[in-house]
C-alpha cells in the first residue's frame, strides 16, 4: 500500500510537470505580447515563386546584417544581443551587437549569428528565432494567389509586427501591402 | 486453434500414429500458444492504435485552426496531454497488471507531450531551439517508463535520445561544441533495460531493446570525432570487439541467436571494418590527416578506454583457452592496435584475415552441415574479391576468370553439401 501511494505521488508530480512546461511557454509568450514593445520589422520582398512553404511563411528580414569592426571576434552559432532603435515610421533598425546581455530597460533582441561576411567584409549576418509564421496551408495557397495577382510591378511593402520584451520576441502578424496576411486568405 | 491442426490431430488418431492421451496434450498445447499469440496481438494493436490516435487528434484539430483565438487554441492543445494523463491514471489505479492498457496509454501520453508542446509553439510562432524541445519532451516522458513499466516508451525514449544526439552533433550547423547529454539521458534508460534482461530474458521487448541499444551506441560513438578523426575508427573496432565478447558471454550465448544483437553486430561489424582496412586508400587518408595534437583529443581517450575494456574482456574470455571456441574476429582489434602504434598500414594483413575468416566459416558450415554458414563464408570471400576488383591492376580477363572460379566454387560447395545430406539420409 505504501509503495502504491508513492507511485501515485510520483505520477501526480509527473503530470504537474508535463502541464507546467507548456503552460509556462504560454504565459511567457502572452507576457511578451501584452507588455512588450510593438515594432515593425521590414521583410525582404517575398520570393514570388515560393513565399509560402507548406504550413508556414518563411520570414526573411531586411535588417538581417550588421557591420562590425572585426568579425574575428565572433563565430557562427554564437548568441549575441542586438541593440535597436525605432524610426519615425515604427520600423526597427539594428544599431549594434554585443556579447553580454544589456540592461533590460534598453531595447535589444537576443539573436544568434548565422554566418560571417565573405571576402574580408566586416559584416555579420543574423539569425532570427522568429522566422516562421504558421498558417493553415489551404489558406496559405489562397493568400499566395492574391499576392501574385496584385502589385507585380511595384515593390511590395511587407513587414512583420513583433512584440519585444527583455530581448525576446513574438510575432503578432505579417502585413502584405498594409493588409494582414490572415485577412488576405479569407 | 486452427481447423487444419485439429483435423490433422484427428487423422493421426484414426491412423493410430498417436494415442488419445497424446492428442489431448497436443490440443492443450496449441490452444495455450494461440492464447499467448492473441495477447501479443492485442498489445501490438493497442500500441499502434495509441500512436495513430494521438497523431489523428492533432490532424483533426489542425482543421479550421486559424479561425480560433489563441486562448481556444491553447486549451485545445492541452487536450491530447490531458486525455493521455487520464488514461495513464486510470491504468495505474484500475488496470496496473494489464499489459495492453499500460503500453497503449503510456505511448499515447508520450506522443501527446511532444504534440502539445509543438502545437503551442505553432500557435505562438516559436520556431527556434528544436534541440531544447526534444530534450524537454524526453525528460518529461522518461518517468512513464518506470511508473507504467512501459517497454515501448523505453524504446521510443532510446530512439528519441539517439536522434537528439545526432541532431545536436551531426545535423546541426554551425556546431560550436560536442553535446554529451545523450550519455546522461541514457542513465534513465538503463535500469529498465537491466530489469528486462533479468526478468524477461526471452520477451520480444527484450529482443528489440538488445538491438536498439547496440545500434544506438554505435551511432553515437562518432560524436567523439568532432572535427578530427584520428582515433575514432580505433574506438569503433574496439567497441565492436566489446560487443562480440558480450555476445559470447554465457548469458547471451544460451539464448536464441536473434536475441544476441551484440554478437551479430560485433562479428559482422568487425568484418566490415576489416574490409575497410583492406583498402590502401583507407590508410593513406588516416596517416595524411593526422594532426599535431594526436594524443590530446577526446577521441584518443575514448579509443584508449574502449581498447582497454576490449582487452580485459578478451583475456577473460580466453583465460581457459580452447581452440574450438576461438575465432579470428577476436584478435582483429588487438592486431589493429599493434599496427597503429607502430605506424604501419594493415592492408595486406587485413586481406589475409578476411580470407581466413571466410575459409573458417566455410569449414564451420561444412562441419555443422549448415548451408547458411557455408554460404556466409563464401559470401565473405566473394565480397573480398569484389573489393580487390576495384583497386588492383589485373586485366579484365583475369578478373573474369577469378569471378568464374568463385562462382563455380559456390555451386560446387553447395552441391557437395546437399549430396552429403542426401547420402546421410
Amino acid at each position: 500500500m505504501v509503495n502504491k501511494k508513492f507511485i501515485y505521488i510520483i505520477f501526480a508530480v509527473m503530470v504537474l510537470a508535463q502541464l507546467f512546461v507548456p503552460l509556462q511557454i504560454i504565459f511567457h509568450q502572452e507576457k511578451i505580447l501584452s507588455e512588450g514593445k510593438i515594432v515593425k520589422f521590414k521583410m525582404q520582398p517575398l520570393d514570388p515563386n515560393d513565399p509560402f512553404r507548406g504550413k508556414y511563411v518563411n520570414l526573411s528580414f531586411q535588417e538581417n546584417r550588421i557591420w562590425v569592426k572585426n568579425t574575428k571576434n565572433f563565430q557562427p552559432g554564437e548568441t549575441i544581443f542586438a541593440k535597436f532603435k525605432i524610426d519615425n515610421l515604427g520600423f526597427i533598425q539594428i544599431t549594434s551587437i554585443c556579447k553580454t546581455e544589456p540592461n533590460q530597460d534598453l531595447d535589444y533582441l537576443k539573436l544568434k549569428i548565422n554566418y560571417l561576411g565573405y571576402d574580408n567584409k566586416q559584416e555579420i549576418f543574423l539569425d532570427f528565432p522568429f522566422n516562421k509564421f504558421y498558417m493553415n496551408e489551404n489558406k496559405a495557397q489562397k493568400a499566395e494567389d492574391i499576392y501574385r495577382e496584385s502589385n507585380t510591378h511595384i515593390q511590395n511593402n511587407t513587414y512583420a509586427i513583433i512584440a519585444i520584451k527583455a530581448g525576446e520576441a513574438v510575432i503578432k502578424d505579417v502585413m502584405i501591402n498594409g493588409v494582414s496576411i490572415k485577412k488576405l486568405s479569407e | 486453434m486452427s481447423k487444419t491442426i485439429l483435423s490433422e490431430i484427428d487423422n493421426l488418431i484414426i491412423a493410430k500414429v498417436i494415442s488419445q492421451e497424446t492428442a489431448n496434450d497436443m490440443k492443450l498445447y496449441y490452444s495455450k500458444n494461440q492464447g499467448t499469440t492473441q495477447n501479443k496481438l492485442f498489445v501490438i494493436f493497442g500500441i499502434f492504435g495509441a500512436i495513430l490516435s494521438g497523431l489523428g487528434v492533432i490532424l483533426i484539430l489542425a482543421h479550421n485552426w486559424d479561425d480560433l483565438s489563441n486562448f481556444t487554441k491553447s486549451i485545445i492543445s492541452f487536450l491530447p496531454l490531458l486525455i493521455g494523463q487520464v488514461f495513464c491514471g486510470y491504468t495505474l489505479i484500475q488496470k496496473p497488471n494489464n499489459l495492453t492498457w499500460r503500453e497503449a496509454s503510456s505511448v499515447f501520453l508520450f506522443v501527446s507531450i511532444g504534440a502539445s508542446i509543438s502545437l503551442i509553439a505553432q500557435i505562438y510562432n516559436i520556431s527556434g531551439d528544436f534541440d531544447k524541445f526534444l530534450l524537454t519532451w524526453y525528460l518529461l516522458g522518461l518517468p512513464l517508463i518506470y511508473l507504467m513499466h512501459s517497454s515501448t516508451v523505453s524504446l521510443l525514449y532510446l530512439v528519441g535520445i539517439t536522434f537528439y544526439c545526432c541532431q545536436t552533433n551531426y545535423f546541426e550547423y554551425p556546431k560550436l561544441q560536442t553535446n554529451f547529454w545523450y550519455f546522461l539521458l541514457l542513465i534513465g534508460f538503463l535500469p529498465h533495460y537491466y530489469l528486462l534482461l533479468k526478468k524477461q530474458t526471452e520477451s520480444n521487448f527484450t529482443l528489440f531493446h538488445n538491438w536498439f541499444f547496440a545500434i544506438s551506441l554505435l551511432v553515437v560513438l562518432g560524436i567523439f570525432a568532432f572535427d578530427q578523426q584520428n582515433w575514432i575508427w580505433v574506438a569503433y573496432i574496439s567497441l565492436l570487439a566489446i560487443y562480440y565478447f558480450i555476445g559470447k558471454n554465457d548469458f547471451f550465448e544460451k539464448q536464441d541467436l536473434k536475441f544476441n544483437s551484440f554478437y551479430i553486430i560485433g562479428k559482422l561489424g568487425t568484418i566490415f571494418m576489416l574490409f575497410q582496412f583492406s583498402f590502401n586508400s583507407f590508410w593513406e587518408s588516416i596517416f595524411r590527416h593526422q594532426t599535431i595534437n594526436l594524443y590530446q583529443n577526446i577521441d584518443f581517450f575514448v579509443a584508449l578506454l574502449l581498447s582497454i575494456l576490449a582487452l580485459s574482456l578478451f583475456i577473460r574470455k580466453n583465460k581457459n583457452f580452447k581452440m574450438q571456441d576461438f575465432h579470428l574476429v577476436e584478435i582483429v582489434f588487438l592486431i589493429n592496435l599493434i599496427f597503429i602504434i607502430c605506424g604501419f598500414s594493415m592492408t595486406y594483413l587485413a586481406n589475409i584475415l578476411v580470407l581466413l575468416i571466410g575459409l573458417t566459416e566455410i569449414n564451420r558450415g561444412n562441419k555443422l552441415n549448415n548451408l547458411g554458414i557455408l554460404n556466409y563464408g563464401l559470401a565473405i570471400i566473394t565480397l573480398l574479391i569484389i573489393c580487390r576488383f576495384f583497386d588492383t591492376d589485373f586485366s579484365f580477363a583475369m578478373r573474369g576468370l577469378i569471378f568464374m572460379i568463385v562462382g563455380f566454387g559456390f555451386f560446387l560447395t553447395n552441391y557437395l553439401m546437399l549430396k552429403k545430406r542426401q547420402e546421410n539420409g
